[in-house]
């Protein structure tokens, strides 16, 4: 089966000049977890999670800790998130992602969906323009 | 790639029942059970985005949706097949209510809601989704009511933005957002003449009112303008001459009309779509209308069905 028979069909995404704010409120209304990121032609240029913004919010040393139990409390990251709220998104997507065609096989998108540890995976034309997604529960649905 | 815009999208609820009591009648407390239910995307584009998507044209459908309601229209477009692209907003997408009584269906009981306020903002980051989606369309449809908030001007601008895309337009509205769309010079208006009979301020009551709107409309740039007249006739009106559109139904026998005036429209568009003729678009949109109107589902798309009826269709030129 290819990508173009599993993928949902959607194309919420927004520009890499859309602040930390409004981005929370599209991944809150939209009930998705991330977002491609898009040029003026609809070809995607980034991505970007919950973690990332997440991660953006803690301190740099958290990688280096066990446990966050030296992290005094959520105020803290609650300060920094308002701080960061009003950036673009673009300081903080993943340019290095990875996209499939439609043409491209099922299982090709489900091989990068686990190994990766992704969510959702964007779909491109041949143009590099999105339409659409892959999600996790694209794939166990046609599984099924 | 056809592009539907549904400024104000719905969940349609239809309720089927054996009769209807009204307050003023009863003047008692009284509750009325319906026989069945149907819950389903609606709002003049999402409509014809369904029916397309059925037919097996790719299309993507735009507007504004919020909440919990604006969940259940982007789910049952994606079952559909369509292509969803709706910008998120702080309010909640209306429900409108349908209730069809026994033996009187073709006169639907119909409750509207206003739907969520839009805040400038939302405009605009709408506008910017839309302009990068034109990149890829050669239909645009604008169709239906606008939400408070939006300016009236909105499918002014839309249109005029997709003609210089290269795309063709199409105006499904009344009122302001109908007149101030006009002005972009759209390819196809068909009026919604429900609530307010009316295009450019002349009116939409008789046959020869129909003509001579439709006259001064194409005189000022509109490729088409289609008017239905009569629940199983319709006027076409374009620079080449007028044709009347007549289906031999008869109305008393509709079991379910919501959407019909939809399936009409969006028949119409995929036919000039595939490159026929005016005169075969028409007599297909009137056929699917019809097949609609006379099925018991919102939006009928047996394509086998449509084309049997097309032959029951009679386009005389005026």
């Amino acid at each position: 089966m290819k990508v173009r028979d599993i993928m949902t069909k959607d194309l919420t995404s927004c520009e890499k000049d859309v602040s930390i704010r409004e981005l929370i409120f599209i991944l809150d209304s939209a009930g998705v977890p991330n977002m491609p990121i898009v040029d003026e032609e609809d070809k995607v240029i980034g991505f970007i999670s919950e973690k990332d913004i997440i991660r953006a919010c803690l301190p740099g040393y958290f990688d280096m800790l066990h446990t966050a139990s030296f992290i005094p409390d959520m105020n803290q990251i609650s300060k920094k998130l308002e701080q960061i709220s009003g950036d673009p998104v673009e300081k903080y997507m993943q340019r290095d992602m990875i996209v499939v065609t439609e043409d491209d096989d099922d299982l090709q998108a489900a091989e990068i969906i686990i190994r990766k540890n992704i969510k959702n995976l964007p779909v491109v034309d041949k143009y590099g323009r999105l339409v659409g997604q892959v999600k996790r529960i694209d794939l166990l649905r046609h599984l099924l | 790639m056809i592009i539907t815009v549904t400024p104000n999208p719905a969940v349609d609820k239809i309720y089927w029942v054996d009769q209807l009591k009204m307050a003023k009648e009863t003047q008692d407390e009284f509750l009325t059970r319906a026989r069945k239910s149907d819950t389903s995307a609606g709002g003049k584009g999402v409509n014809i985005s369904i029916f397309l998507s059925r037919l097996g044209v790719e299309n993507v459908a735009m507007g504004f949706v919020g909440g919990y309601v604006g969940h259940v229209v982007v789910r049952d477009l994606r079952d559909e097949g369509v292509t969803t692209n709706f910008v998120w907003v702080n309010g909640e997408t209306r429900t409108n209510v349908i209730v069809l009584e026994r033996g009187h269906e073709y006169v639907p009981i119909m409750i509207d809601e206003p739907g969520p306020a839009i805040t400038p903002e939302e405009v605009a980051r709408f506008l910017r989704r839309y302009k990068r989606m034109l990149n890829r369309a050669t239909w645009v449809i604008l169709a239906g009511s606008l939400p408070p908030g939006v300016d009236g001007d909105l499918y002014r601008v839309l249109a005029s933005m997709a003609k210089e895309a290269g795309a063709r337009v199409v105006i499904s509205a009344a009122g302001d957002a109908l007149g101030r769309g006009l002005l972009a010079a759209p390819y196809i208006v068909k009026p919604d003449i429900r609530e307010t009979p009316v295009i450019n301020g002349l009116p939409l009551s008789t046959r020869s009112e129909i003509i001579d709107a439709g006259k001064r409309a194409v005189a000022d740039g509109t490729g088409i303008v289609i008017v239905s007249h009569e629940v199983t006739g319709d006027i076409a009106i374009t620079a080449d001459g007028v044709w009347e559109i007549l289906a031999p139904a008869k109305t008393t026998e509709f079991k379910n009309f919501v959407g019909a005036d939809d399936v009409l429209l969006g028949g119409i568009v995929h036919m000039l779509n595939k490159g026929e003729r005016l005169e075969n678009a028409l007599r297909f949109g009137m056929a699917a209308g019809m097949m609609s109107a006379e099925s018991d589902k919102k939006i009928c798309s047996d394509l086998d069905q449509i084309e049997k009826h097309m032959e029951t269709i009679s386009i005389n030129k005026l």
